[in-house]
């Protein structure tokens, strides 16, 4: 009975502090965007003036275009690489294909405000190493590439995100049972015709989930917009929330009404990609025992998709890495020479270690990242143990409403705290706190996909045997539940590091300068033209990066092991 | 009548899997001849290769020695570097999962070896309302693949095999995805349907009665090796190799060293720890081989006095007697060996009674105590 009584009152207390992460902004934003004052200023009355600025300005209507041109190119640009990729590595004979799979996932490591960076710099008309370089071998008279273009947009977006597209299209390939395609070629069909009748139309699902989800995240995109899509003068939807509340006075009714707007659009997308993914788990047929994936000869082209895999890997990786470091170590930004070489020097880094913002930046990122990721873990370990192994009422609730903020444009999120914070007698505002619950509530439908992921696999008998054993609730969970779900745990935390470390679209709206932190102050300094200095920090980000997910992955092996 | 041309030949089949250090010889050498319209068996316990085998056949693995023909041609020739691909061999599959594709209709997943080759919709037709009639389902044309049962999935994989007319049919475990019941009924539909068309059929199994009740032969296999070939009925009462004595039904075994044997197949002696016995040897052996009798626990007849006037009589003390309703399943000792015998259900047997074992000597089987030849220690795990 005691049990029981715990058990209501962690979801009772769950669904609380989820409404109000997620819920609370929901509410808020709708109401800000209807209200005809600025927040805290008296005498404000509901309307739809907001709505009606918004959708009677032309402007709206090249802003809509641009945002779906944008998403779609996006979508179908990703999808290109990361399945190509994939089918590569899962599914052909390609040498070396297994350190591709490894290497194609590096820029997922890299923050997008520093890819966007590295792309301006090989890109840009004026200044972009390889426009100066391909402009004198051929003797152009003009630059051959433009970033600050849609084409350019897209490229530098697509560029970053395809390793989400190769690994879901990965398990896709993976995970589809091969003696369907076997059963293809016993019955007389070749390798194209099993191809075109069996593996595509059984793929269509997945296929099309990806697309949707790459779809979204173009649409949802900050870094790229902000910084090659405003100069260009191309503006999208979270190009123009930012700029509503950027611009004196802010107009935080005009960014509602968009960010509502926003919101509608990947909302919808969301809801139909849930719609699509449980259809697909219905659509999984009943498979034997294990097989090996069926891996396709390719004999002589099999060197052609390894020069267009090492292609890929050199555009993706190297040259944004490349121009990243090179830039880091020179004291102007110019094409590498034997001139440029000699003056390289650590400046720019000595600059960045003792520029007065640069600690906080660090110290706020580093707590905002580590504390985010683990509160949200926490939070989402015992969500899940709610919803994965209890029969409580209303567990489904606190599973979906956990799930809520995927639909939330990181703009949007930004745009909803403002009005929370500005509104309801809780003095965080500006703080280092309004972005540690920022972050909560943005990961935390990946924690508790990693977190349920993991309790599902975790069987009822294991508990239940500790439980006969003579364990109370807690040694259990402690004991039994806890070691088990370390993988998981560990996987998400380090995804969730990551992303948190590299947050940009929410930040910027929320910080004050106290509480400033890595992505913003990058962010700042290449809004102030100071390229070389963005260069050192990004490295330096990297850097942090990479030893945070290699300290956890080692601290979750051990723990795992060692109860 | 001529003598029946042999359907699938495979010579000398040779498979690796894996690479460097970590590759594995799953076959080593196998040659089998597979008659025209006989339903073959490859039996053998997880791992022992017989799917392997059968992917080989099909085409889905590719072999890295020998040689297969089926129905005369060559689909397979290490050295002239034949490989005919899959999709060219006259084969029909059955799947263990069955394979069906989610994304068609009862009637498009078995129209499909016809469609692509883009035969007249009415004739498709047709052969599709034909071959469902064979296995059952006709009137299922337009159910949606995932909405069908377990053994309607089976039917449909039958009849999707069967469609093209294929020269051999190969069914990969087909059954094992079904309950018990259904298993059963199955088996007998497949034997009734082989029997029907007459279709040479290769049917991988690890379930020792299915292979019995099923085969017209069975080729048992052990890592990688093909151990002995024969029908059920020659393997269950006359096994040439211990494996085959082992892994079909219960046996016992009994040590020794061969005294006296003549190549008549009149039976011969053997020196054991529970004295000299008589046998009929069931392959070649030789004096002062090392050998085994093998006795099934059924024919064994148990005596509470000692029976006169005939060899192989052995005594000991029962140890646990089970009763089963068809049986009695006993444990008896003798000596230190531990032997099981089934008797009658109407003798009655108790545990500590004194009992007289005859061991007929038809029915003890003289094998070589060693078939290890060719199979690595560690695959034979008993």
């Amino acid at each position: 009975m005691r049990r029981l009584n715990s058990q209501t009152l962690i979801l009772v207390g769950a669904i609380l502090f989820v409404l109000y992460l997620a819920g609370v902004p929901l509410v808020m934003l709708l109401y800000g965007s209807i209200r005809s004052a600025p927040i805290g200023e008296p005498g404000a009355a509901f309307t739809l003036q907001n709505y009606v600025k918004a959708y009677f300005d032309k402007e709206f209507y090249f802003l809509l275009l641009n945002s779906i041109y944008y998403g779609i190119g996006t979508c179908a640009l990703t999808f290109l690489i990361g399945t190509f990729l994939a089918w590569v590595s899962e599914r052909t004979n390609t040498p070396l294909k297994k350190i591709f799979v490894v290497m194609s996932l590096i820029p997922f490591i890299i923050p997008g405000i520093l890819s966007t960076i590295s792309w301006i710099l090989l890109l840009s008309p004026r200044i972009g190493l390889i426009n100066i370089v391909v402009k004198e071998l051929l003797r152009l008279e003009s630059a051959p590439f433009n970033i600050y273009s849609m084409w350019g947009m897209i490229w530098a977006e697509a560029i970053h995100l395809y390793p989400l597209v190769f690994l879901l299209m990965s398990a896709a390939f993976r995970n589809m049972d091969t003696s369907l395609e076997e059963a293809a070629l016993t019955a007389g069909s070749s390798t194209w015709q099993t191809f075109c009748r069996v593996t595509l139309p059984l793929m269509r699902p997945a296929m099309f989930s990806v697309l949707l989800i790459n779809f979204i995240r173009g649409i949802e995109a900050f870094e790229v917009p902000a910084l090659i899509g405003v100069p260009a003068k191309i503006s999208v939807f979270t190009t123009k929330i930012f700029l509503a509340i950027h611009q004196f006075p802010s107009d935080f009714g005009l960014a509602g009404a968009y960010a509502v707007t926003l919101l509608a659009i990947s909302t919808t997308g969301v809801l139909i990609y849930g719609r699509i993914t449980r259809r697909e788990e219905r659509y999984a047929t009943v498979t034997g025992k294990g097989y090996r994936p069926r891996v396709i000869d390719l004999g002589g082209w099999r060197y052609f998709t390894l020069g267009m895999s090492f292609l890929i890997f050199f555009l993706a990786v190297i040259l944004p890495v490349f121009v990243l470091l090179w830039s880091s170590f020179i004291p102007y930004y110019g094409v590498p020479s034997r001139e440029l070489m000699e003056k390289m020097t650590f400046a720019n880094y000595h600059y960045i270690l003792n520029y007065p913002l640069a600690l906080t930046a660090f110290k706020n990122s580093f707590y905002l990242s580590v504390g985010s990721a683990t509160l949200v873990m926490l939070l989402t370990s015992m969500i899940a143990w709610v919803t994965v192994k209890t029969k409580l009422p209303g567990r489904a609730l606190l599973d979906n409403m956990t799930f809520i903020p995927i639909a939330m444009p990181g703009i949007v999120l930004g745009v909803s705290l403002i009005w929370v914070y500005l509104t309801l007698p809780i003095p965080i505002y500006g703080t280092i706190w309004v972005l540690l619950l920022a972050y909560i509530t943005k990961f935390m439908p990946y924690g508790i996909r990693a977190a349920s992921a993991s309790m599902i696999q975790i069987n009822k008998e294991l508990e239940e045997a500790s439980l006969t054993a003579g364990g109370t609730w807690f040694q259990t969970f402690r004991k039994v539940v806890l070691p088990l779900l370390m993988p998981g745990f560990t996987a998400g935390w380090i995804y969730i590091s990551i992303i948190a470390l590299r947050e940009l679209s929410t930040s910027i709206l929320l910080y004050s300068y106290n509480s400033t932190v890595l992505s913003i102050m990058a962010f700042d300094l290449w809004e102030g033209g100071q390229y070389t200095y963005v260069c050192a920090l990004g490295v330096l980000m990297v850097l942090l990066l990479i030893a945070m997910a290699f300290t956890a992955r080692k601290l979750g092996a051990r723990i795992g092991i060692a109860n | 009548m001529a003598e029946k041309r042999d359907m699938v030949q495979i010579e000398a089949l040779e498979k690796y899997f894996g690479e460097d250090k970590e590759r594995v010889h799953v076959l080593k050498g196998v040659s089998l001849n597979i008659p025209e319209g006989s339903l073959y068996t490859f039996l053998g316990p997880s791992g022992c290769g017989k799917t392997t085998t059968l992917r080989c056949v099909a085409g889905l693995e590719r072999p890295d020695g020998g040689r297969i023909s089926i129905a005369g041609q060559t689909v397979f020739a290490s050295g002239e570097r034949v490989y005919v691909p899959t999709n060219k061999r006259p084969i029909g599959m059955v799947f263990q999962s069955y394979a069906i594709w989610p994304h068609m209709t009862v009637a498009e997943n078995v129209a499909y070896p016809l469609t692509i080759q883009r035969r007249p919709k009415a004739e498709i037709k047709q052969r599709v309302v034909d071959v469902l009639k064979i296995v059952g389902l006709d009137g299922l044309e337009d159910r949606p693949a995932p909405k069908l049962s377990g053994g309607q999935q089976q039917r449909v994989a039958f009849a999707r095999a069967l469609i093209n007319e294929p020269k051999v049919m190969l069914l990969d475990e087909p059954l094992s995805n079904l309950d018990a019941r259904l298993r059963v009924q199955m088996r007998s539909e497949i034997k009734a349907l082989q029997r029907r068309i007459s279709i040479t059929t290769i049917f991988v199994t690890h379930d020792q009665s299915e292979a019995l009740a099923i085969s017209d032969q069975i080729a048992v296999m052990h890592g990688g090796v093909l151990i002995e070939v024969g029908s059920p009925h020659q393997l269950y009462t006359r096994p040439k190799r211990r494996f085959t004595a082992t892994f079909l039904g219960l046996t016992n075994l009994i040590e020794g060293k061969v005294l006296e044997v003549d190549g008549d197949g009149r039976p011969g002696k053997i020196q054991t720890k529970r004295g000299v016995l008589s046998f009929i040897p069931s392959t070649t052996l030789k004096k002062d081989q090392q050998a085994v009798i093998s006795i099934r626990p059924e024919n064994i007849p148990l005596h509470k006095e000692k029976p006169q006037g005939v060899d192989n009589v052995l005594e000991g003390t029962v140890k646990e007697a089970i009763f089963m309703g068809d049986a009695y399943q006993c444990k008896v000792a003798v000596g230190d060996d531990l032997l099981a015998v089934h008797t009658h259900p109407f003798i009655s047997v108790n545990p500590g009674d004194k009992v007289y074992l005859h061991l007929d000597p038809a029915s003890c089987n003289g094998l070589p105590a060693d078939d290890r030849q060719g199979i690595d220690d560690s695959m034979l795990g008993d």
